[in-house]
């Protein structure tokens, strides 16, 4: 690259994409100036991701310790570190459903606090056509793990402790209750049968597809730009098989359509006021596979949006749901209301 | 915006993308280097690569998306598209072609109507957003006879012979075979855009395309296979299929049907790290045009689509 398109990729950086990188991280940035606090809690984290911002105080540095603009210091890595926390998340579900282990050791560690999988188990499938569905999904989702991790490379975030497992205090069960499937104290077993494993599939897909389109206008390097079209595309294929499936069984389980409807209102009770989420219903004489606004475009969300669903809140959080740690990396607060 | 925040803006799109954009329009810059509406300065045409905007780029798009649009217009509607939404610059072609599916499965008359709805609003969203830029549908050859563009690519893929016909409106299954032979193509040139538009509300609007494109493909390949259980046919047809757009597009492979690979179905087409394919603007001409060479016209597109991006790859 000429020496020309550095210093326009700098002005563009701490110019033009401040204010769209606020939008993107609102509480998040939060998150940003605390790094130290993520120092204290992880002991060995190395806040290599900010060296090159100037921004981040080091440890050593006594009080008063500068004022840090927050916005300075979010990099590529911080953003691709946030997915990869999303994708762990993702593959370690799909690899208990459809092999009934975790993802292998060799692609967990890293920075921050490596944390345990509360796990789940493997689905007794009914339809073989749904165990092929899962077997292919979790293979592309360990893909997204390896390849973020080996992008990212040395500062890629360890996973942190997921919480896929089976109980009435579990995080499916709450985002189950949250969407009014189950009742107080009730289970929601995603591994119990085809349906509650596309259900809880559900959950999830969607979410990922707005997630890498709300994070893509701040991706600064062309590769990992297009690296993170390519998965957002795969997310997408992920959520479009996950809802034809669902649309078709929800023939003869309107149930199950329902269930895609509370859901999204779930998703949509926990992040912005705006409505970002729709289930499957029939619109008319139209499904509804496809999950986008009125110009027939995909929703995004900021990283702030994203985090409270997953961590099952509304509120400015650290930590919930299925992070009961919180996530690993700079981008790790939900966004307040 | 700020005011610095453009003069960054225009200046990154004449400097910095540059190369990424040579190598994205590779064979198409020859194209437009003929293209009639090329600048000039003292009588001397400007390089044509420093001329490509994010308006041609959403052009391009725009084009494909006239052509999708009005294959699930006349699937689901019987009508295409309303004529205010066809003009612009360039050369206004007219549909030959299309008719009503008489479907079968309730579920896939509600599919094409979802798709046809969302294919329509995204011509609109282009066109809007190119305003007077925009360019005009180009002729469309969406007709089931032996010498239409459906035709010859079932007949490159190895579906019917000489002579025969592929009539996407004649049934359930052949509609969503039909469908299978755009979708798939619509993800890898968004993709393969992404990484070259300069304007951030445009990339992300094209992020938001790229997505939908995906889940309409997702859609077709979950129906397919679904049925296919039924009818293996059905998938052996989506893998020629593939193979004639991975014939057309180049050496590399981009391209996948869905038959099961081991004990997993093959829903998402995607490489060894679970990333979408991307494929140049001649590329996708090259599958669009029906044509392995360096053309400016042929299959869907009998005179060629509107724009500057108009040459397919010489594969």
């Amino acid at each position: 690259m000429m020496d020309e398109d550095k210093v326009l990729e700098l002005l563009e950086l701490s110019e033009k994409r401040r204010d769209a990188r606020r939008a993107f991280l609102r509480s998040g940035s939060a998150a940003a100036i605390a790094a130290g606090g993520v120092t204290l809690l992880s002991g060995c984290f190395e806040d290599g991701n900010n060296n090159n911002s100037g921004n981040t105080p080091a440890p050593q540095t006594p009080a008063p310790p500068p004022p840090p603009p927050a916005t300075g210091a979010i990099t590529d890595q911080d953003i691709l570190n946030f997915a990869l926390n999303l994708e762990y998340l993702e593959a370690q579900f799909y690899s208990y459903a459809a092999f009934g282990t975790g993802l292998p050791e060799n692609l967990l560690g890293g920075t921050g606090t490596r944390g345990q999988v509360i796990g789940g188990a493997k689905v007794n499938f009914t339809d073989p056509v749904v165990a092929a569905y899962a077997r292919e999904i979790a293979m592309d989702e360990r893909q997204h793990v390896a390849f973020l991790r080996q992008a990212i490379g040395a500062t890629a975030v360890a996973q942190p402790a997921i919480d896929v497992g089976v109980s009435s205090l579990s995080a499916f069960s709450a985002a189950a209750r949250a969407a009014g499937l189950i009742g107080p104290g009730e289970v929601f077993d995603p591994y119990a049968n085809d349906e509650n494993f596309l259900l809880g599939a559900y959950i999830f897909e969607d979410v990922g597809v707005t997630a890498y389109k709300g994070a893509s206008p701040l991706i600064t390097s062309k590769t990992f730009l297009e690296a993170a079209a390519g998965i957002l595309a795969a997310e997408a294929y992920h959520a479009g098989l996950v809802r034809t499936v669902l649309y078709g069984k929800g023939i003869q389980t309107p149930a199950l359509v329902t269930a895609t409807e509370k859901i999204s209102d779930a998703r949509d009770s926990l992040d912005d006021p705006s409505d970002k989420d729709q289930g499957v219903m029939q619109r008319g004489l139209a499904s509804n596979i496809v999950l986008a606004d009125a110009n027939a475009i995909a929703y995004s969300r900021s990283a702030g949006d994203v985090l409270n669903i997953v961590y099952l809140t509304a509120a400015a959080a650290s930590q919930g749901g299925f992070f009961p740690a919180g996530v690993n990396g700079t981008i790790r607060m939900s966004t307040a209301g | 915006m700020n005011e610095g925040s453009k003069v960054v803006e225009v200046l990154e799109a004449r400097a910095e993308r540059r190369s990424d954009r040579r190598d994205f329009f590779r064979k198409a810059v020859a194209g437009m280097a003929a293209a009639p509406l090329v600048l000039t300065i003292g009588g001397t045409p400007l390089h044509a690569q420093a001329a490509v905007s994010d308006a041609d780029i959403l052009n391009f798009a725009l084009n494909l998306e006239y052509l999708e649009a009005q294959f699930y217009y006349y699937a689901f509607f019987g009508t295409g598209l309303p004529a205010n939404i066809l003009g612009g610059t360039g050369t206004q072609g007219t549909v030959t072609g299309g008719r009503k599916v008489t479907f079968t499965d309730p579920v896939v008359s509600q599919y094409a109507a979802e798709i046809a709805a969302d294919e329509r609003a995204h011509v609109e969203f282009l066109r809007t957003a190119l305003g007077s830029a925009a360019v005009a549908q180009p002729a469309i050859d969406i007709s089931s006879t032996p010498t239409g563009a459906f035709s010859t690519a079932a007949r490159a893929a190895g579906l019917i012979g000489a002579g025969e016909s592929f009539d996407p409106y004649a049934n359930d299954e052949n509609f969503l075979l039909g469908a299978f032979i755009f979708e798939d193509v619509g993800v890898t040139a968004y993709k393969g855009a992404a990484a070259l538009i300069s304007n951030k509300v445009f990339l992300e609007a094209a992020a938001g395309i790229l997505a939908v494109e995906a889940y309409h493909a997702a859609l077709i390949r979950t129906t397919l296979f679904r049925k296919g259980i039924q009818a293996p046919a059905l998938i052996t047809a989506t893998e020629k299929i593939s193979g004639a757009r991975d014939s057309l597009d180049g050496s590399s492979d981009k391209d996948q049907g869905i038959a099961m690979r081991g004990d997993a179905s093959n829903i998402a087409p995607l490489d060894e790290n679970g990333l979408a394919y991307s494929r140049t603007a001649g590329e996708v001409l090259n599958i669009v045009y029906l044509t392995a060479m360096a053309r400016s016209q042929g299959g869907f597109f009998p005179a060629g689509v509107n724009g500057t991006i108009r040459t397919s790859s010489a594969n």
